[in-house]
């Protein structure tokens, strides 16, 4: 029984083999040939923006202590109407893993992945990437989430001003 | 000691010890807001409770608010107790903003680790969020009420803590509202802890706005190196910046609290322009040429002039190695012992206080504990603010507090005030040291000591001097007897000046290196971490001893005067910078970690963009090395701190127990000297008719250190000059009016105030650095002075 096991085994590779040969590939010519990945293909990230077209990221820095190889770094400043920026952002594709945990930690939709893959680079600094190279004018996957219209500090909104709030108190007042 | 079992882990507690805390000692995790161990209890917020199943109180109970007694068996994991905090939170978190990513205290939020903690993580109630308009709290405090969970936290630390009155809360119902009453900065000087004590972020800390996550700080525990209190603090640093401090939690010192001296004073260490490269007469050179060549001048001095041709200079802000090892070298010169202190009266001042024994030192526990606390000659809130918070909890615990003082001593709480000339401050303690009767104004402190079961007396070494603290120690040891304890305590003028006196027993003061300067016989000063320029009240004899000198050599991380003058610039490293030991005023070691490298902060090398898009191997600005680690190099010494402290536990047995001390620890005081304290003679004093000019420290704008930290220059004074009402009546003085002071040479024309809390007699400026105000010292005896109008308001 082991020798026919054996026969088959030597041969079924070869006949899998002889099939294929006549069939299309499934492989393309890279890099002359692309394939256009599907448009929520998750590979390098983007930093986008909210329905003003304002940058979404706060700079609150919970990518950069998602991060798993550590290539996420920013300085959060204030910008003069109170609103919570970058001052500057910056991320090294060269020890990125693409794997997202930055995307999912992101807590504004700022961070998103996108289908762009090709990074490849003989200049290694030329994979550190700043606020401007990864800044895109849209709003990505969820075009309409605005964190400051959900999350009341009187930033996008005047105070009290969002949906689900009730405007400013009176301190003052005596009645019930 | 009541054991009890929680979780079906058996705890024995000292008696008072609340459920709470008993669950805190086993390691149990328990959600809490209103507890505080500073602040005690007040059961408002409902978080803590827990399950009763077996004891004197059974059912669901607020663990916070139940005394732990024996025979209790209770559960913190019970299904009930588990949904009830569940609730709790869900309420608490209704009106939240979910502003967490731009919220500086995300990260150490006590708010996200309980609302985590009990498990609630989806907002159900699909109502409005009330919200409220914020206030400027001025230049320390960031206000954002709408974080608010209306724990009462702020107000019991505000008012009831620090003794503030004009913070609290206003508003009724569900308009409860924590600020001002209008807006306008917080008038207390600790108004800084809110940002620790806040469980939330309404109240965050301005300066460092969102400079950094808590997560990616470089933290470790600290000394406060901003007055001789040395209380425990931990510095946050990242990106090469000191970019926060926050209190630590030494019960015999702090407790959980700090100034806001101490909180904002922190950024002399970014300064931009603090020496960062060894310099020959403005060259740059390598750190091993540097030394050398410090030896080799050093040396050939010695060689050509005599061993007494160098002098050493320390101080009361470096560490106690870095000093020790001044001695060493000085040793292996052969020149004389260093000089410790650039103004001599401070330093024979500390050196009194250095003879104090220990069981007759108070720290602030003892403060804390104290019924009768009298003040002599000491200001709290300007010499070390955080007594002036010991003695509060005194007050509030029902003690007494008497201030014998020329100026007008304020303290957040109420205080008995006997207005004394300087020169009655030496007979009073003198008095009192001796047992003599003492003058009918001053009968009501007679009466008070006699009552008193744990009284401390409390000197300020600046006013007393050398002779008066001597008289003071020697009134603690008259009045300590077996049936009560009198304890002293001295307030020294840096954070080191207990240790640097320490080490210069017997040896040379600056008096007689400013004399030896003069006479053209020094030929060399080395000064470490000291800046006579600034500290020195004879400036003009000091110039003129610089002049004469060949070769001037300064350690020092300050961009201080002294060392703008230096042959030979050696860049040290600030305390948060490298590891020591400092000594505070009550003669107690404590250890310092390093936090950070130094390096030029990214801040400023890179302008607030990206850092730079090119690779070094260097950092800038990295040079700087500690000052201990240089002289141990010039010593021929290992470079190793355990070994100094080994070592300077050898040499003096008063600091036997060095060698043991962590950074972790609160500390461990000093062994007491073993000769018994010197008696002071009884003192006569001539009644001055003259005004008498007195300088003195205040909170903000005195102290070296902070002097370069920008987050503390909106809250410096400007130069004013401080008269009795009386004083002014007979001058035609108002308050507000420009008048001239003439002192001995000097003639300066200052905005007038008035006060009738004050010694008659006196003038009072405030020794305000880098204003016109600098030359006038606190630690001098009072000189007269002349006082004349010049304009109306």
């Amino acid at each position: 029984m082991n020798l026919w096991r054996d026969i088959k085994g030597t041969f079924q590779p070869f006949w899998v083999t002889l099939r294929y040969l006549f069939k299309r590939p499934v492989t393309i010519s890279y890099p002359e040939q692309k394939r256009t990945p599907p448009p929520r293909y998750r590979a390098r990230m983007i930093l986008t923006r909210d329905p003003e077209g304002e940058e979404r990221c706060v700079a609150c820095h919970l990518c950069s202590a998602a991060c798993p190889v550590d290539c996420i770094s920013m300085q959060a400043a204030e910008r003069e109407d109170g609103r919570r920026q970058a001052a500057w952002f910056r991320i090294n594709f060269a020890r990125c893993i693409y794997c997202g945990l930055c995307a999912e930690a992101c807590p504004t939709m700022a961070i998103q992945m996108s289908p762009e893959y090709e990074l490849g680079n003989r200049d290694p600094l030329k994979l550190v990437w700043e606020k401007e190279d990864l800044l895109v004018d849209h709003g990505g996957k969820d075009p309409n989430y605005h964190f400051y219209r959900h999350s009341g500090i009187g930033v996008a909104a005047p105070r009290g001003g969002n949906d689900d709030e009730l405007p400013p108190v009176n301190i003052k007042t005596n009645l019930p | 000691m009541p054991t009890l079992i929680i979780d079906n882990q058996s705890v024995t507690v000292p008696e008072g010890t609340n459920v709470l805390e008993a669950a805190q000692q086993l390691g149990i995790v328990v959600p809490h807001f209103c507890y505080h161990e500073a602040l005690g209890a007040v059961g408002a917020c409902r978080l803590c409770a827990m399950l009763f199943i077996d004891g004197p109180v059974k059912g669901m109970q607020m663990s916070c608010m139940v005394e732990a007694k024996d025979g209790m068996v209770v559960s913190t994991e019970a299904p009930e107790a588990v949904a009830y905090r569940g609730q709790v939170i869900e309420w608490l978190m209704l009106n939240h903003p979910h502003d967490c990513p731009v919220c500086d205290e995300g990260g150490e939020c006590q708010l996200q680790d309980m609302t985590v903690a009990s498990g609630h993580s989806v907002r159900r109630y699909t109502g409005k969020k009330r919200t409220y308009l914020n206030q400027d709290l001025g230049p320390f405090i960031h206000h954002e009420m709408n974080r608010c969970i209306q724990c009462y936290r702020c107000v019991r630390t505000y008012q009831d803590y620090c003794g503030g009155t004009d913070y609290g809360v206003l508003g009724s119902n569900q308009r409860l509202y924590f600020g001002r009453f209008q807006d306008g900065p917080l008038e207390s000087p600790f108004a800084g802890n809110l940002i620790d004590l806040c469980p939330t972020g309404v109240l965050t800390n301005k300066p460092y706005r969102f400079t950094s996550r808590f997560w990616d700080l470089q933290e470790a525990p600290s000394v406060c190196p901003h007055c001789s209190l040395g209380c425990a603090t931990i510095p946050g640093a990242r990106f090469r910046e000191l970019q926060r401090v926050r209190s630590g939690n030494n019960p015999e010192i702090n407790g959980c609290f700090i100034c806001d001296r101490g909180r904002f004073g922190y950024d002399y260490v970014n300064h931009s322009d603090r020496p960062r490269t060894p310099l020959l007469h403005g060259e740059e050179i390598p750190w091993n040429e540097a030394l050398e060549t410090l030896l080799q001048r050093l040396t050939k001095l010695i060689e050509c002039h005599g061993s007494d041709s160098i002098a050493l200079l320390g101080s009361g802000r470096a560490s106690l190695e870095a000093n020790y090892l001044l001695q060493r070298l000085s040793e292996q010169l052969g020149s004389a012992a260093p000089v410790y202190g650039s103004h001599a009266g401070r330093d024979r001042a500390a050196r009194a206080a250095t003879t104090l024994p220990t069981e007759l030192s108070a720290s602030l526990a003892d403060v804390r504990n104290s019924d009768l606390i009298l003040l002599t000659g000491a200001d709290p809130l300007a010499e070390g603010p955080m007594l002036a918070l010991a003695i509060r909890q005194a007050v509030r615990n029902g003690g007494r507090v008497m201030i014998c003082d020329p100026r007008p001593v304020e303290l957040p709480c109420s205080t008995e005030y006997l207005a004394c000339q300087p020169q009655e401050l030496l007979q009073l303690l003198s008095a009192l040291s001796l047992g003599e009767t003492l003058p009918t104004k001053l009968q009501p402190l007679v009466e008070a000591l006699q009552l008193a079961q744990r009284p401390v007396l409390i000197g300020g070494g600046d006013l007393l001097g050398a002779e008066g603290t001597t008289a003071l120690l020697a009134a603690a040891q008259k009045l300590n007897s077996e049936d009560r304890s009198c304890l002293a305590m001295v307030l020294l003028p840096e954070a080191n000046s207990f240790g640097a006196a320490l080490l210069a027993a017997d040896g040379p003061d600056f008096e007689q290196l400013l004399a030896d300067m003069a006479s053209g016989r020094i030929k060399a000063l080395v000064c470490l971490e000291a800046d006579p320029l600034t500290d020195c009240p004879d400036r003009q004899q000091l110039l003129q001893g610089l002049e004469q000198l060949d070769f001037l050599a300064v350690f020092d991380h300050l961009p201080s005067l002294i060392a703008a003058k230096a042959d030979l610039l050696l860049p040290t490293t600030a305390l948060a910078e490298g590891a020591g030991t400092l000594i505070n005023n009550e003669g107690r070691m404590q250890a310092f970690a390093p936090v950070f490298s130094p390096g030029q902060p990214l801040r400023i090398t890179s302008q607030g963009n990206h850092p730079p898009r090119s690779f070094s191997t260097t950092t800038p600005g990295a040079l700087p090395c500690q000052a201990w680690a240089l002289l141990a190099k010039l010593c021929d010494l290992p470079v190793d701190l355990a070994k100094i402290r080994r070592e300077l536990a050898t040499q003096e047995p008063r600091l036997a127990g060095l060698p043991d001390l962590l950074a972790e620890g609160s500390g461990q005081r000093i062994q007491s000297a073993d000769k018994p304290l010197s008696q002071p003679h009884a003192l006569i004093t001539e009644q001055v008719d003259a005004l008498q000019l007195l300088a003195c420290e205040t909170l903000y704008g005195s102290e070296v250190l902070s002097a370069h930290s920008s987050p503390l220059d909106p809250v410096r004074p400007q130069p004013y000059l401080l008269l009795h009402e009386l004083d002014a009546d007979r001058l035609g003085i108002a308050a507000g009016d420009l008048v001239r002071l003439s002192a001995g040479e000097i003639q300066l024309t200052l905005p007038a105030q008035l006060s009738d809390r004050m010694a008659a007699g006196v003038v009072i400026v405030p020794h305000l650095r880098r204003t016109e105000l600098e030359s006038f010292y606190p630690g001098q005896p009072s000189q007269p002075c002349r006082v004349e109008k010049v304009s109306a308001l």
